[in-house]
């Protein structure tokens, strides 16, 4: 399209815009920041997408800490600075917020943040899941506890254990057969203990959230639709259409990546993350995208029911226990009891990774909900004030 | 050559340990089909002693290296078989709680047919003051829900929580599980716990707990809806929920959790610090976060004003739950149950303050232009008086939470949208009352603009009239709204419909009784002082085409209220009536002398009377005047 009249100047500029996309990011904010009269609003739009970079760039930065505890709860600080910075300059700048598009861009966001909310609470669910098989480590390290003489009423008691833990971790739904392995390993076959097991022992913890909810569709809500903003949105928002989005797709990352992490009823990872590049939080965050579905294609994490680091551990750690007492004839050889000592110490590390972090880890979550209520609260009154009755 | 006390010794422990792995179930096809605890009580004894006596031989130190691989073995092998038994009894009772009689109204008295003792009926008046407060909230103006603006029909009467009131106004623990089966449970418990099987314990109690109080939930209607489901539902589904939850809420809190936690207390009492506290928790806290979220949810929905009262009930029932909800959660471990409790109140009286802003809101910018045909009450008056008749209904729980007067229009703001207020004339009055009073001053705001759509300058004045006056008559009616509106402003408002009866009257009199006047008539000078006979034709044909008009016209006008109907006619004829029985005295032989007086003079007095009589009934008249009588 040549762009010699003046009349498809501003059609030019747009394609300026677009066709530069892929370079600088600070050429492209030029061309907007030519068009937006406040000098303020611009640099503290500005702020607020380096600062999400930085956050990002750092949550990327070891692929170590990827899906700890610890990264986790980073995450979800970052997430409320975030937030907390999102509302601030939203604040700052209330009266542009019930003009149009501002107002409908608005009241999405806060539409896909009440859809997170049900992710937080299904969080909160799993989290309780992981501290129940943290009470049957538990009982494991009690019973080959490292002081004692280990003998074969101990391993037994470990085994029972060990044998609940691994069908707890199980996805739901394959429980039923690992129902049955259980009792065979223990050799009953009493329908009625059966039955009594299956409604008192392994449906121990019960999701907080109907048989019909999922996840992975909660995710897809919260991200549907969710487009870059056109230009001439930019401009009739003065820039703030780009920080709405921006906070959406940390929203939609955070809660992606909590329902990656922990346990949660279908947990679906296949949300479609398109960012456009232009931004430049877009890179650092595609990045961990990238390597957070790796993880879930591995061959031994596919079946995982969440992929945290420390469940990976526990996974790992309960399997060679297993094996190790499933192999283990009585009386047992010093070498045999060296090695159970030290898949008690691994265990024991894993144990003590989970104890400290689960507490905290609730109390955040707990504190993401608040934050978006009440920023939701908020923006949706002082919308309402602007406007009619509905 | 053994010390006798270890002869004795081994022989206890090896018929212990034959006891013990005689109920291996691992081991042999009988001690798997029965259960110890289910049979001979001299068995149960046995197997205790056997349990006791294997316990006794771990600190034992005579006994060697392998003989401690013995007892540690056999250690293990009952406290299996121990978990199975406790498992199983607890199974066998767990639907001994009958929720369903304590659920419903206490006119089929079955309530206290469930309990084992110790009931606490609780007081009497309590539920008359309650059950009267309930009837009073049903009464609502019955022409409402013939309206567009027909939101308040649903917040009727709520009789059917009161009938809970009776049986769950306080807590009152039920008994879950008989005395002689919590007996074996405490022989069971403090034996897995003394042996160091805590853990196993708790965890097999919690989990047969948590499905015990997960069908009672089923059977109090507590559902699992997440937050979206809530917010897809219409608000009719979502007040019945509400209502049904709050029912169950009562249950759950007051008999349900503190049954359970006293069970908790019964079994594990004095057997380690706060193990009785962690079964508990273990039991309950996942139940009571499932409980309280739809709470939550409510109380995060979004704010329109229809949801008030609901939210005020939800609220209420919540600030009379929590004194029962920090006894039963006293404990440290359940601290974010307390922390959630608080944090829904206070988020329901946030959004209850919210909807009344809201309310506000709507009501100043309610947009319809179509005037109400006739000039009679606006729906958006009956509406807005329905709710804060309602509101005042509610005021003893509003007082204490509207704390910050109304925000205003100041009185030198010239914004045109917005009345002033000045609230420095309305000192003492408490926040709702001034709440209360700018929504009336709101709704006049707004009413006026509607006036001025309407074409007939006089049907402007009749239409504030009667919407002032059905203002006033409303205020009157409720005497909690009275006392917060005070007579000081129904005065003013009093004064305003007046005003507006005294304008309509001008504005559609004065040229009428104008026809009627002196001036004009009189020729003078000359040599014939009379009359003009063209002009007097001229004065009772325009008096005859404005009165037949004006009759038309504002026949089908209405006043809704029959003593303000009245008053304005007579009113009217007070003026009216004299004036052309005068003008007719003086005048008609002047027309009778001359041609067709039919044509001129139409109306006879008592035409007139008459026809008044047909002013702002609703309905037109027929065009077919009554004549002259003679």
């Amino acid at each position: 399209m040549p762009a010699t009249t003046d009349s498809s100047a501003a059609a030019s500029f747009t394609n300026i815009g677009r066709s530069i996309l892929s370079l600088r990011r600070d050429q492209v904010h030029s061309i907007e920041g030519m068009n937006m009269q406040h000098h303020d609003a611009d640099t503290e739009l500005e702020s607020f997408q380096k600062r999400v970079t930085d956050r990002f760039l750092d949550l990327s930065s070891s692929s170590d800490e990827l899906l700890t505890l610890s990264w986790v709860q980073k995450l979800l600080q970052s997430f409320l600075i975030s937030q907390d910075e999102f509302r601030q300059i939203l604040f700052r700048n209330k009266s542009q917020l019930h003009k149009p598009p501002m107002d409908r861009l608005i009241a999405d966001y806060f539409e896909r943040s009440v859809k997170a909310l049900d992710v937080c609470n299904a969080i909160r669910d799993g989290i309780e899941q992981i501290r129940q098989w943290q009470k049957l480590i538990e009982i494991v390290l009690i019973a080959l506890d490292n002081k004692k003489l280990i003998g074969e009423g101990h391993f037994r008691r470990a085994k029972k254990a060990m044998v609940d833990l691994a069908i707890s971790m199980l996805d739901e739904k394959e429980s039923g057969s690992a129902l049955a392995n259980r009792n065979r390993s223990f050799g009953r076959n009493n329908v009625r203990d059966n039955l009594h097991k299956s409604l008192g022992h392994f449906r121990s913890l019960s999701w907080s959230v109907s048989r019909s909810w999922s996840a992975a569709r909660q995710l897809q809500a919260i991200g549907n639709n969710l487009n870059a903003p056109r230009s001439h949105e930019i401009m009739a928002t003065n820039g703030l259409a780009n920080l709405v989005f921006t906070m959406s797709f940390v929203l939609l990352f955070v809660m992606w990546a909590l329902v990656a992490a922990i346990p949660c009823q279908d947990r679906g990872l296949q949300v479609h993350f398109s960012m456009s590049r232009q931004f430049s939080w877009a890179a650092p965050m595609l990045m961990l995208h990238e390597r957070i579905m790796e993880e879930s294609k591995k061959r031994d994490r596919r079946n995982a029911s969440g992929l945290l680091r420390e469940i990976y551990q526990i996974e790992k750690s309960t399997r060679l226990m297993n094996e190790l007492l499933d192999s283990a004839q009585f009386p047992i050889t010093e070498e045999k009891e060296g090695e159970v000592r030290q898949r008690v110490q691994e265990l024991s590390m894993v144990f003590e990774s989970i104890k400290g972090g689960l507490n905290p880890l609730e109390g955040q979550v707990r504190e993401v909900f608040h934050k978006i209520v009440r920023s939701r609260t908020e923006g949706l009154d002082s919308l309402g004030k602007g406007n009619g009755p509905d | 050559m053994e010390p006798p006390e270890n002869y004795v010794l081994e022989g206890s422990f090896e018929s212990a340990e034959k006891i013990i792995l005689r109920w291996d179930s691992t081991a042999s096809e009988e001690a798997r089909e029965k259960m110890i605890f289910e049979g001979d009580r001299c068995e149960v004894d046995r197997y205790l002693q056997a349990v006791d006596e294997i316990q006794r031989s771990i600190s034992s130190t005579s006994i060697s290296g392998d003989g401690q691989s013995k007892v540690n073995s056999a250690i293990q092998i009952a406290m299996a078989r121990l978990e199975d038994e406790f498992r199983n009894i607890l199974l066998a009772h767990i639907h001994a709680f009958d929720v369903d009689s304590l659920a419903t109204d206490p006119s089929s008295s079955s309530c206290s047919r469930t309990e084992s003792g110790g009931d606490h009926f609780d007081d009497d008046d309590e539920d008359r003051q309650q059950l009267g407060q309930e009837q009073e909230k049903d009464h609502l103006d019955s022409t409402t829900s013939s309206t567009t603006y027909d939101v308040l029909k649903h917040s009727e009467s709520n009789t059917s929580v009161s009938s809970s009131y009776r049986s769950t106004s306080c807590i009152r623990e039920i008994e879950l599980i008989p005395e002689e089966t919590i007996e074996d449970l405490k022989n069971i418990a403090q034996r897995m716990i003394a042996a160091g099987y805590l853990r196993e314990c708790t965890q097999v109690y919690g989990s047969v707990r948590k499905s015990a109080i997960d069908s009672s939930f089923k059977r109090l209607g507590v559902e699992k809806l997440s937050i979206g489901d809530i917010q897809r539902l219409e608000w009719d589904a979502l007040e019945t929920k509400i209502r049904r939850w709050i029912r169950a809420a009562k249950v759950c809190v007051r008999i349900l959790f503190a049954s359970e936690k006293r069970l908790c207390e019964q079994i594990f009492d004095g057997i380690g610090t706060a193990i009785d506290d962690a079964c508990f928790m273990e039991t309950v806290k996942g139940p009571a976060i499932q409980l309280f979220n739809f709470a939550e949810a409510i109380s995060i929905s979004r704010r329109s004003p229809e949801k008030l009262f609901k939210i005020l009930d939800l609220h209420d029932a919540l600030v009379e739950l929590m004194p029962d909800i920090e006894i039963v959660f006293d404990s440290k471990s359940s601290d974010s149950i307390r922390v959630q409790a608080a944090e829904i109140l206070s988020r329901l009286a946030e959004a209850a303050r919210g909807i009344l802003s809201e309310f506000e809101n709507a009501v100043l910018k309610e947009p319809s232009k179509v005037p109400v045909p006739g000039g009679t009450i606006h729906p958006l008056t009956r509406y807005v008086m329905n709710y804060i008749s309602l509101i005042s209904d509610y005021k003893q729980t509003l007082i204490e939470l509207i704390m910050s007067k109304p925000s205003t229009g100041s009185r030198y703001s010239g914004d045109p949208s917005t009345p002033d207020m000045d609230f420095a004339e309305l000192e003492g009055k408490t926040p709702l009352a001034l709440h209360l009073i700018w929504v009336i001053v709101i709704l006049q705001f707004n009413l006026d603009g509607k006036s001025k759509h309407y074409k007939d300058a006089s049907l402007v004045h009749l239409f504030m009239m009667n919407n002032v006056h059905y203002i006033v008559q409303k205020v009157k009616s409720s005497p909690e709204l009275r006392e917060m509106i005070g007579d000081d402003y129904l005065r003013k408002m009093t004064g305003k419909f007046r005003q507006a009866a005294t304008n309509y009257q001008r504005a559609t009199w004065v040229k009428v009784l104008y026809c009627l006047r002196d001036e004009g008539l009189h020729i003078s000078g000359g040599f014939s002082s009379g009359v003009s006979k063209s002009a007097l034709r001229e004065r009772f044909k325009s008096f005859n085409a404005m009165f037949e008009e004006v009759h038309r016209t504002q026949a089908t006008w209405l006043i809704p209220d029959s003593q303000l109907r009245e008053e304005l006619r007579i009113s009217i004829s007070e003026k009216l009536i004299p004036a052309y029985r005068s003008f007719l005295g003086r005048f008609r032989s002047h027309i009778e002398s001359g041609k067709h007086p039919e044509n001129y003079i139409k109306y006879s007095v008592e035409d007139l009377e008459t026809s008044v009589l047909d002013f702002f009934e609703g309905y037109p008249v027929s065009q077919h005047l009554r004549r002259r009588s003679q």
